[in-house]
């Protein structure tokens, strides 16, 4: 079924179906459709996508019967069960979740940091079935861990979650995607930390081959705050992982890295953007990814300095390692620079393993696999090593050793 | 230097030149406009066989089917192609002059008040020179020293009479004529150009040169160059251009085109100066250029060098197909950008073949309210095995209303290729300034010296005599805009 017979037959199951400005809003995004049919020749960004997934699918949504679990078993420390979505509203001293409002639907339709043709993000707007909103109180420390289930097949899910840092406050968050079943997944998450804040995001994605997650995520860093995020891929399913971030005012920093781990015909597509507005602001732009068999993977980064943004500093690097003949990696590393002075680099490679090392390595004893094997963890072992969270880096430490083994 | 090339020098120098600045020369010109009128009146004037109009009107046709191509990061009112001469020879030159004595003064006027002065010539020797005048050949000199090698230079329409083979070949072969907008419109309409065939074995002696001029108003130049190095042969080519100064926007759409054989080398330096327009974006030359070479042979080498400090917009891409197995394309360039003069130039390295290898050295250098695009794409194909790309683009920042942009393009399909790409942006050394400021430079001349050195890498690539040329240039361009 095609996006507007989709829409036209659940328009009533959707989000905010009753608010008219919202209404409105989704028929312009349907004319969009209308007009450009995800035209793969002039957007880069829908390269090697099997688009037959997303234009011609079967909207299905259960609103699911058991409620998500919020536990606070450790002081300071959260434990949340999304189940298709959805969140039940939790409320303390410390944290408050509740549904998405209206007002965050239309929050978000006006930012234009987001580059408009991005037909993702607007058929999430379009469907929007799910999401929760997170707010973290001023002054508060907090750990959050987010699990995403998932209870049945081939479900839609396009979802938009709001999460605020109040001023002073430090949000350690982890979201695990580990499903199973043939579902599609579009997640937006709109990340706003005010004064003084510090988000540490990791996402853990290891899905099932024929899961699909499309996850998108926009942040904008107040003064003094810092955005880190660590996208750790290895999912066997196609992955999209879009990540914007605005560094609207001085001293803020934003952080965005991430590896993939692909095989088979798997492809993932990746993005960063971020966009200086202030001065004296920082970013960093690290992704890297080994590629085997058939798969294949791009990397968009973007850093864009304002004319106002003076002593800028901006760092870009992609590194891609390619196992197979058959594997293709293309990266764009962008710069787009108004502001004079400014420190802005890009690094960007691609290649198989080091064959002198391995040399050196075989010279010493070790099989052909055992080198290439203690090739690739060294290779991402500056990343994995900075995880500080010993539970987190024992979960990646393993899917690391399950990727590996299948390492030829 | 031998006594021909003496004599030769000689009796240009013997010329006296009164006369202004614009040369005015009765144009004769088709209508203005775009048609296949205008295409049959200019393979008319040029005197072409039939195939080679119907070559023009299928890229015409082609033409009129296709939009600009809308990637670059540029911006620029629409061109009106109805509104441009295609076409404009002083009259009196389809009888081409035997030497330099026959030529309308007023010509050889415009050259030297463009930099190029006849005793600077003398000093040159070495060089042969095919002077285009907006679409006409006015002389070609050691022509004779050439023949003996087997060496053809000459002009395009020359070639296009006495050599259809070669051009039958190779015409188009690098570029098709449905590339993209500006080369179905060049291939339709192009007036003039050079044409080189080196033949197998021979080693180019002297360095040949082809200075560009556009002079009269409202026309476009449409060139067209075709190198052929066949098996082992070597040749280095040098174009320059220069343009007087007019308010209205002149639009160039040239293809370059190259072929190395088997072990053959071409090396291709510019220097580009087209007028870029007054300190208020005002005028200046509108310059979409498809450059391309194809490395078809084993062992062949392409090499670019560009310096580029005109054009209100640049729009450039000299690339490199690298096809015959240890093949090398190289890519070395300058780009400075003042006022509002806008550049979106890079290249493209095409790796096919095996062992291929490409470096790409870029350097950009914006100023006033100008923008400098770097875009480059580097593809390793499923076949370039053990294929090597190093990539280093800089760029330079002065003042706070332009901008630097890098937009590489990298993509690997082979897991035995290796590519690496690194660049940075950032405005002059504070430290490097006050050292020279310390040592007497004025602030102006400290800024020239750092850039200076900052192109170096580049600059050395170029020919001697261009060298010297292209520093100078560097220098001018800062001119005014700095402190």
């Amino acid at each position: 079924m095609n996006i507007q017979d989709n829409y036209l037959k659940n328009k009533k199951n959707i989000f905010f179906s009753q608010n008219k400005d919202i209404q409105n809003h989704r028929e312009k995004l349907l004319n969009v459709f209308e007009n450009d049919r995800f035209d793969k020749k002039n957007n880069e960004s829908l390269k090697n996508i099997n688009l037959k997934n997303f234009i011609d699918f079967e909207y299905k949504y259960l609103i699911p019967d058991e409620t998500s679990v919020i536990n606070n078993n450790q002081e300071n420390s959260y434990s949340i069960v999304s189940v298709n979505g959805h969140c039940s509203s939790f409320k303390d001293d410390k944290i408050e979740i509740t549904k998405i409002l209206d007002e965050d639907y239309n929050d978000f339709s006006k930012n234009d940091t987001i580059d408009n043709n991005d037909h993702f993000v607007n058929l999430n707007s379009l469907f929007l079935n799910s999401g929760f909103k997170i707010v973290i109180k001023k002054n508060n420390n907090i750990k959050i861990k987010i699990s995403n289930i998932i209870t049945d097949d081939n479900l839609t899910i396009f979802q938009k979650n709001n999460y605020i840092c109040e001023e002073g406050s430090s949000l350690n968050l982890i979201e695990e995607y580990e499903n199973k079943n043939n579902s599609t997944s579009n997640i937006l998450n709109v990340i706003k930390l005010e004064k003084n804040s510090q988000l540490n995001h990791f996402l853990i994605q290891d899905n099932s081959p024929n899961h699909n997650l499309i996850i998108t995520s926009h942040s904008s860093c107040k003064k003094n705050s810092i955005y880190t995020q660590k996208v750790y891929n290895f999912s066997e399913g196609y992955v999209r992982n879009f990540h914007y971030s605005e560094l609207v005012e001085i001293n803020s920093e934003a952080d965005l890295q991430g590896i993939f781990f692909l095989k088979d015909d798997n492809t993932s597509n990746n993005k960063t953007f971020v966009k200086h507005l202030a001065e004296n602001c920082k970013s960093n732009q690290v992704y890297k990814g080994i590629l085997n068999d058939h798969s294949k993977a791009t990397y968009f980064s973007n850093t864009h300095v304002d004319q106002v943004a003076q002593k800028t500093e901006g760092y870009q690097l992609s590194k891609g390692i390619l196992l197979s003949d058959n594997a293709s990696y293309f990266s764009k590393p962008e710069l787009k620079i108004h502001a004079d002075d400014v420190k802005c680099s890009h690094g960007s490679t691609i290649g198989p393993i080091d064959e002198n090392a391995i040399f050196y390595l075989r010279s010493r004893g070790m099989s052909k696999i055992a080198a290439t094997k203690i090739l690739i963890s060294s290779f991402i072992n500056e990343e994995l090593g900075s995880i500080d969270n010993e539970q987190m880096s024992e979960i990646i430490q393993k899917k690391l050793v399950r990727y590996l083994s299948k390492v030829k | 230097m031998n006594s021909e090339t003496l004599n030769t020098l000689d009796s240009y120098s013997k010329n006296k030149y009164k006369y202004g600045f614009v040369t005015e020369i009765d144009d004769e010109k088709p209508k203005k406009g775009l048609n296949e009128n205008t295409i049959k009146f200019i393979s008319q004037k040029k005197n072409e066989p039939e195939w080679m109009l119907d070559w023009r009107l299928k890229a015409y046709s082609k033409w009129k089917k296709m939009q600009e191509p809308k990637w670059a990061n540029l911006s620029f009112p629409e061109i009106d192609y109805q509104d441009i001469y295609y076409y404009s020879a002083p009259k009196g030159f389809e009888k081409k002059p035997k030497d330099l004595s026959e030529v309308d003064p007023k010509l050889i006027e415009t050259y030297n008040k463009l930099g190029i002065p006849l005793e600077e010539q003398k000093v040159l020797a070495g060089v042969a020179v095919d002077v285009v005048f907006d679409s006409v050949s006015v002389a070609t000199t050691y022509k004779g020293e050439l023949e003996k090698l087997g060496i053809i230079f000459c002009s395009i329409g020359e070639a296009i009479q006495k050599h259809p083979d070669l051009i039958k070949k190779y015409l188009g072969s690098v570029i098709p004529p449905g590339d993209h907008s500006f080369s179905a419109l060049n291939s339709a309409v192009f007036t003039d150009g050079s044409f080189v065939y080196i033949p197998e074995g021979v080693q180019c002696p002297m360095e040949l040169s082809t200075y560009f001029r556009i002079n009269a108003e409202n026309t476009g130049q449409f060139e067209r160059t075709l190198i052929i190095a066949d098996k082992g042969s070597y040749v280095s080519y040098l174009e320059g251009c220069t343009a007087p100064k007019r308010d209205d926007n002149q639009l160039h759409a040239a293809n370059v085109e190259l072929i190395a054989l088997e072990d053959a080398e071409i090396k291709y330096s510019t220097v580009q100066n087209w007028y870029p327009g007054d300190e208020d974006g005002k005028g200046g030359i509108y310059n979409f250029v498809t450059k391309r070479g194809l490395c078809a042979g084993k062992n062949s080498k392409i090499s670019w060098t560009q310096v580029e400090t005109g054009s209100a917009i640049t729009w450039k891409y000299p690339s490199c197909i690298l096809k015959g197995d240890n093949s090398i394309g190289e890519f070395y360039s300058v780009a400075i950008t003042n006022n509002f003069q806008q550049a979106d130039t890079g290249t493209k390295m095409t790796h096919i073949g095996r062992n291929t290898k490409s470096k790409i050295i870029s350097k950009g250098i914006s100023l006033g309210h100008s923008q400098n695009t770097y875009r480059g794409e580097v593809s390793f194909l499923r076949k370039a095995d053990k294929a090597r790309n190093y990539t280093q683009c800089d760029s330079l920042l002065v003042g706070n209303q332009c901008g630097a942009h890098t937009v590489p393009y990298i993509d690997s399909k082979n897991n035995t290729a290796v590519i690496e790409h690194e660049a940075s942006t950032s405005k002059i050394n504070e430290d490097q300034l006050y050292y020279c400021r310390q040592r007497g430079l004025s602030h102006e001349e400290a800024v020239s010296l750092i850039v200076n050195g900052f192109c170096k890498q580049v600059l050395q690539e170029l020919p001697m005599e261009f060298a010297v040329e292209a520093q100078k240039l560097v220098s001018i361009s800062l001119e005014g805009s700095v402190g």
